[in-house]
Order: C-alpha cells, then sequence, then structure tokens
C-alpha cells in the first residue's frame, strides 16, 4: 500500500467528503464518491494491509502453538471468540487490552472488531443474500415494529450494482423470501446435501440450496477465480473473495480523487454551530496520539454499527446535548443482532466414500430460507418473524472414533459422512437494547467507550427452540442417524451481525437517519453501515448493507450536483 | 470435522495472563509487533526437534507417561505414530502456557492412570507390561452402561472421562503435527479446486 499518501499535507484542503471506516461499506463510499469527481478523504482507525500477510496455505504445524498461542488470550480474550481469530491472523482483530467496552451485569455482549484497511470485509463469512418485502415490510405484515422507509423496489437496482461488481455465487430458486440476484455460477453440492435438497423439498416443501457467497467461481472484475483451499479468513492469494481493499478502495485510489488516511482514530464530528453542518471530524493518530482534524464539506460514517453511533454520541454540543443527531433521542437505541444457538447434526452412514485431505475445500456450505411466518405459510403461534439455515453435509475425518490404537487410526481415515445446519434468527428491535458512552472507560486513545446493553427475549428464543426440532425433522427426513440437538441462545454478539443504533425512518421524532442515510438533523451528516438498519431480517446483512450504502451515495452525488448539500 | 476445525476442538482455551508475549520476527529478522509470527513469516515446524529438548511443564515421570500412553493410543503402524511425532513435546508446550485449573485437570487425568495401575497391579503405567496396558486401557476406552439390555448410560463414568479427555489431547496433537497431516495423506498442497460435489447421476439419491 505504498504510495497511497499524496505528497501535500491531507490535512490542508477541505474535501467534498470524509468516509470514516474502509469495511464493506466504507469502500463502496469511498468508491463511488471519488469515482463520481468527489474529493474524498478515507479515514481509517488501523493500519494498511498488505498481501503478504495472508497466511492462507501456512500449514497448521509451522504455528508455535498450532492456533493456541496464549497471546491471543492475553491480548485477545473478546476476540478469541470469534471463529475466525486464530494464531495465523490475529494482529488483524483488535487488542482488546486497548478497546474496551462495558456490559451491564448479566447482560454479556461480545463484539469482535478489525482496525485495520478493510475492517472486518478481510475474514467475514462472506454469506450473500437479498431482503425482500417480507422483511422491509414486516412491521405492516405482523404489526410487530417499524417499516423501513424503503422496500424491496427501491433497493433491487442497487443489489443488482453491488452483486456485479463484487461477484455473488449462487443459485436461483425463485423462492418468496429471498429474491434472486445477479449470480456466478453455484458451487456444487455434496451427495448427502443432494439427498436432503431433494427429500426435504419432497417431505416439507422447503428450498435447500447452494450458498449465495461472495467467492468467484470464475474470473471476474480482473480478480481470479477461487481455488478452493479453504480458510478465507486468513487472506487469499488471488482475491477470489470480496474484501474493500483490494476491490473497492483499490479503484478508489485508481481514480485519483481520494486520500487514503490510515491510523486515523475518529473521535467526533465537528460542528459549525452558525449553519448546523458538520465542517469535519477530529482524529487521534494511532502511533503518535497526536490530535488532529480534517475538514469536508460532508461526513459519511461507515465504521461499524456500533462504532458510528459511539462517534456520535461522542460528538454532543450544546444545540446536541445527548449525542449528535439525536433530537428523536433514539440514537443509540434498537441495537439487533441476529439470534444463533439453534440447530442439529448427525450422521449419514448409508453414503459411502473415504475421507480425503486433498479433496478441494468449499468455502461455502448450504443455505435454507426462512419458511416460518411467510406469506404463504400461514403464521406461527409461539413466535413472529424467522430463521434461515446455514449447514453441509461432507465426507470427513472421524477424530471421534472410538477405542484407541491401530483400530482408532484406521478409522479416523475411513472417515464419516457429516450432516448438520445451524439457524440464524432474526433478532426484534427493541427499545432497551442500546448502546451508551460510559463515562468511567476510555480506550487507549482517550475516546469515551461504549456500554453495550442487550439480552435476546421470548421471540428469540423460540426461534432457536424451532429451529431445533424444524432441523432434526429435516435430518431424519434425510435419513441421518445420531441426531444431536442445539436449542441454545448463544450470547448476543455471537452472529457478529450487529445491526440498528442509528435507524432510518420517514419520522424524525421517531428515527436518527431518512432514506438515503442522511441524518434528519444535520444536512451534509450520514450513517451509510449496518446501525441503519430498521429491523434485522434473518439473512446475513453486509450485502445489504452494501446496497443501500451505494444507493444512499447516488442520492449525495445527486446532491453535490445540484449544490445542495 | 475438518483438519482446521480440529485445532480449535482440543478447548485448549486461556494461558497464563502474565506470560510475555512473543514477538513476530520476521526471516529477515525485523521486528513487527503489529503482525503475528505466522504473517511474519514465522516457520516454528522444527522447534520441538531441538537437541538437548527438556518439558517445561511436565516432571521426567509425567512426559514418559504421557509418551507411553501416547504411543498406545496412536502407535506406529505401517506409519510413524504419537511418539514419533513428538506429541509429548507439543502438549508440555501448550500445557506450560495454559491457565492453572487446565494444566490442574490434565495433570488430574494423567495421574489416574497411573493411580488405577497402582490399584491393579502395584507398578506405575509406564513400568507395566505392554499387555496389562492394553488390558488396563480397554477398561476406560468405552463408556459403561447401567444395562446391558437397554444400553443405558451409567451415571458417572470418571475413567473413561479421563481416557477420552487424555485422548482428545494426544489425537490433536497428532492430527495437527506434520507426521499427522502425511497420515491422513494430504500431499502439502492448497488448491486442488474446484470442489467437485456430488458427481452421481441425477436422481441418484433417492
Amino acid at each position: 500500500m505504498t504510495g497511497l499518501y499524496k505528497l501535500e499535507d491531507p490535512l490542508a484542503q477541505t474535501y467534498d467528503v470524509i468516509v470514516v471506516g474502509s469495511g464493506a461499506t466504507g469502500g463502496w463510499a469511498a468508491k463511488q464518491m471519488a469515482e463520481a469527481g468527489l474529493k474524498v478523504a478515507l479515514l481509517e482507525a488501523g493500519r494498511a494491509v498488505s498481501p503478504k500477510e495472508f497466511t492462507e496455505h501456512m500449514p497448521a504445524y509451522k504455528l508455535k502453538y498450532r492456533d493456541h498461542s496464549p497471546e491471543i488470550a492475553r491480548t485477545r480474550p473478546v476476540q478469541k471468540q470469534c471463529y475466525a481469530c486464530m494464531e495465523y491472523n490475529y494482529e488483524w482483530f483488535v487488542n482488546d487490552l486497548e478497546n474496551p467496552y462495558s456490559t451491564p451485569q448479566g447482560k454479556p455482549f461480545t463484539w469482535q472488531r478489525l482496525r485495520i484497511l478493510g475492517g472486518r470485509s478481510l475474514v467475514w463469512g462472506r454469506q450473500s443474500y437479498r431482503m425482500s418485502d417480507s422483511d422491509f415490510k414486516a412491521a405492516s405484515r405482523d404489526g410487530y415494529g417499524d417499516d423501513w422507509p424503503i422496500s424491496y423496489a427501491d433497493v433491487a437496482p442497487y443489489y443488482d450494482i453491488v452483486e456485479k461488481y463484487v461477484g455473488i455465487t449462487g443459485a436461483a430458486e425463485g423462492n418468496e423470501m429471498l429474491p434472486d440476484g445477479q449470480f456466478l455460477p453455484p458451487m456444487k453440492m455434496s451427495c448427502g446435501e443432494i439427498l436432503m435438497r431433494d427429500r426435504v423439498k419432497a417431505k416439507f416443501g422447503r428450498t435447500v440450496t447452494i450458498g449465495r457467497a461472495a467467492v468467484l467461481t470464475q474470473n471476474h472484475n480482473g480478480r481470479l477465480g477461487c481455488h478452493y483451499c479453504g480458510p478465507c479468513e486468513r487472506g487469499c492469494s488471488t482475491f477470489s473473495y470480496f474484501s474493500s481493499p483490494f476491490t473497492t478502495v483499490k479503484d478508489a485510489m485508481a481514480s485519483g480523487n481520494c486520500t487514503l488516511i490510515t491510523n486515523a482514530v475518529v473521535s467526533h464530528v465537528d460542528m459549525d454551530n452558525a449553519t448546523n453542518k458538520a465542517r469535519g471530524v477530529t482524529y487521534v493518530d494511532r502511533l503518535n496520539r497526536q490530535v488532529k482534524e480534517v475538514k469536508g464539506r460532508s461526513v459519511i460514517l461507515c465504521a461499524q454499527a456500533l462504532e458510528s453511533t459511539r462517534i456520535l454520541l461522542n460528538s454532543s454540543t450544546q444545540e446536541y446535548p445527548n449525542g449528535l443527531a439525536n433530537s428523536s433521542g433514539t440514537l443509540g437505541h434498537y441495537l439487533m443482532d441476529h439470534v444463533v444457538g439453534g440447530g442439529a447434526s448427525g450422521k449419514l452412514p448409508d453414503l459411502k466414500g473415504k475421507a480425503d485431505a486433498n479433496e478441494p475445500q468449499r468455502p461455502n456450505g448450504i443455505y435454507i430460507p426462512r419458511f416460518r411466518n411467510t406469506p404463504t405459510s400461514g403464521k406461527s403461534s409461539r413466535f413472529i418473524r424467522g430463521y434461515g439455515y446455514q449447514g453441509g453435509a461432507d465426507m470427513d475425518f472421524n477424530f471421534g472414533a472410538e477405542g484407541y490404537g491401530t483400530q482408532f487410526k484406521n478409522a479416523v481415515k475411513e472417515g464419516v459422512y457429516q450432516i448438520s445446519m445451524g439457524a440464524f434468527g432474526e433478532s426484534l428491535a427493541r427499545w432497551d437494547n442500546y448502546v451508551e458512552i460510559d463515562k468511567e472507560l476510555k480506550d487507549a486513545w482517550g475516546v469515551p467507550a461504549l456500554r453495550i446493553s442487550m439480552t435476546h427475549g421470548d421471540n428469540e428464543t423460540a426461534l432457536m427452540e424451532d429451529a431445533a426440532a424444524q432441523a432434526a425433522e429435516m435430518l431424519e427426513a434425510t435419513g441421518a442417524k445420531d441426531i444431536k440437538l442445539q436449542a441454545n441462545v448463544e450470547m448476543p454478539g455471537m452472529a457478529i451481525h450487529e445491526l440498528g443504533t442509528a435507524r432510518m425512518g420517514n419520522d424524525p421524532k421517531k428515527s436518527v437517519l431518512n432514506s438515503f442515510n442522511q441524518t434528519h438533523d444535520v444536512k451534509n451528516l450520514f450513517v451509510m453501515d449496518g446501525a441503519s438498519f430498521v429491523s434485522s431480517a434473518c439473512q446475513n446483512p453486509t450485502l445489504s448493507m452494501m446496497a443501500i450504502t451505494v444507493r444512499a451515495c447516488a442520492n449525495l452525488i445527486d446532491r453535490f450536483h445540484k449544490s445542495d448539500i | 470435522m475438518k483438519r482446521r476445525e480440529l485445532l480449535k476442538a482440543g478447548a485448549f482455551a486461556g494461558a497464563v495472563a502474565a506470560l510475555r508475549p512473543p514477538i513476530a520476527q520476521g526471516q529477515d529478522g525485523k521486528v513487527n509487533a503489529e503482525l503475528t509470527p505466522a504473517q511474519s513469516g514465522v516457520d516454528a515446524s522444527n522447534d520441538l526437534v531441538a537437541p538437548g529438548w527438556k518439558p517445561k511443564f511436565l516432571d521426567e515421570h509425567q512426559n514418559e507417561t504421557l509418551i507411553v500412553l501416547s504411543d498406545l493410543i496412536i502407535p506406529a503402524t505401517d506409519t510413524p505414530g504419537a511418539k514419533e511425532a513428538l506429541v509429548n513435546r507439543y502438549i508440555d508446550l501448550v500445557l506450560a502456557a495454559e491457565k492453572p485449573e487446565l494444566q490442574k485437570s490434565f495433570l488430574n487425568s494423567l495421574s489416574f492412570i497411573d493411580g488405577e495401575a497402582m490399584r491393579r497391579y502395584k507398578t506405575a503405567f509406564r513400568y507395566l507390561t505392554r499387555q496389562d496396558q492394553d488390558d488396563l486401557l480397554h477398561g476406560l476406552a468405552y463408556p459403561q452402561t447401567n444395562s446391558g439390555w437397554t444400553g443405558e448410560t451409567a451415571s458417572t463414568d470418571p475413567g473413561h472421562t479421563h481416557f477420552e479427555f487424555l485422548k482428545q489431547r494426544i489425537a490433536a496433537a497428532y492430527y495437527s503435527s506434520q507426521i499427522g497431516e502425511k497420515e491422513l495423506g494430504w500431499d502439502g498442497a492448497f488448491g486442488h479446486g474446484p470442489y467437485k460435489g456430488c458427481e452421481h447421476a441425477e436422481g441418484s439419491h433417492k
């Protein structure tokens, strides 16, 4: 990432747009605005990242502790709860000692984050699903909560733009809950998955489809197709999965209109009280702790849902004593994270074969879209909304084989055909799930930290119980044996799908943002990330976050052209 | 379970908080505190082979007992076993960095095996004949039931629990070693794509 800095002082000029955060949505905002000819400053709290750091082709035996490094436990006790935080790559994740947050007694919340160019797009799960009007207009259908101020038709053209650029592998299904998109060829299913697909369709009429993922199944947009090595979260030497540094941010830089400022820990938005407009942001240099200001005609926060809200809460002024752009009082409220912990696993002894260490590793699984409380399914008596499953079936080494000695050694190699599915359930938007500033706690740069208060409720519990029972029924129908149920409600944060806290809406008294992610209170201030979500749906949210960002950017570019900013 | 998931499955969570952090050092000798050793290109695969190796955590008897036990659980056949894979050295390294409660539970399980050997044969496990070691382990290797007719699981079976705990750690150490990867048939290459999936004719799976 050399040569990205311009020679002149990047802080001397006034930018058209300041984008805070370089992850999935920040990369898009920088690309769209810069390619439209506007001068952009892209601020990232962490350092730049290089492909030289990728470790996806390093075998475990080269690691000193083979993924049990005491350094992870020492500096990343929260981050290590994330499956992707490993001895290979833990330095990409924040150091928990430098980045604290608090939770009330009895309300644990795990906040898994990266501060590095690209943010969590470096390690994300890549699953990419559209939302439908059953999600955008859910409140009208079941009476709970609020509708989004936008509908599927508003977002659909932007889903198209994002999917065509990113490259999403998947299969069209015509499912009422899961709109089809612009797909690259689908990945193949295993024998066990085809068995499940056909039997579940026959017995329950439900769809089992191959996962839709931001992984290239053919060369696309200057990037190579996947080589199926498996561990995407350690980086990809062929850039086959979507991450912002090597796609959107690269494009933004190539336009010549984007200045990247790394190691910029943004503390707050600076306001011009006379005009009620943002005039820039203040940041602390991560390395030398110097406080600096960047000036801009507009500010877009893409810092990650809770980080963007933290910045607004830390930007209070006399006019906005409870957080900037918070005349509604809703800033920080309606925090959501998909509920996980329900599902089932088993074995398919009828499928023969042998485990193969040289089998290509498919970085994707199968998906079962929501089938509860749909327009055609009728209403559940126990819960509203629903869940979708991710899962998979494959022949694998039988490390759980019984006994010991030569017999055990052989049994491991013989393998066992495993099948499993785990649900992601909708997390209802509730006022009493919220974040606020902890007045006693600051991070290593002196920026006041968040206090996060969230619990899953009775509806989420009922969703996971149902998801466990339905998974068992579908595995039974597939012919699985030795079925094990999982009907837990994992602690909030475990889905790593934090959403809400600066919701959009048509009523400025009940929401922070309008339908174009512009704050109701401050005309040139925007939040373009998961904070804007009104409801969580049950689909993995990143694709929708990117589409909503591109839509909001189109509107902002239009405002610049009309000098309406 | 995928090979890489096995690494996580050992549940060796936690470590001594006061331990000094290892500093990432690249092959060029430069130190970068913001990269993991792996990201800096450090290859630790020969660390355990060092001449004059001594255990950091286990005492000599515990170490020798672990060698004997691991050799029984994953013996050399036409391929090398746990002893050749230096499973004891890896387990000792991880134990040395673990929290006291995890260290204690490992030693409890190891001394349970020795305790059973003393109770039955008045001899420590490592000094038993191969036949006696085998007889002892067979009594622990399978879960007990209260009823042979219904297969009802016994309410407590500490022997089997201790055995499984040790076996899982030995297996995780073995299959994550270079010898273990070869045992599974891995050719050392990353990327054998594309994923082929089911190659049977449509409708073969009913």
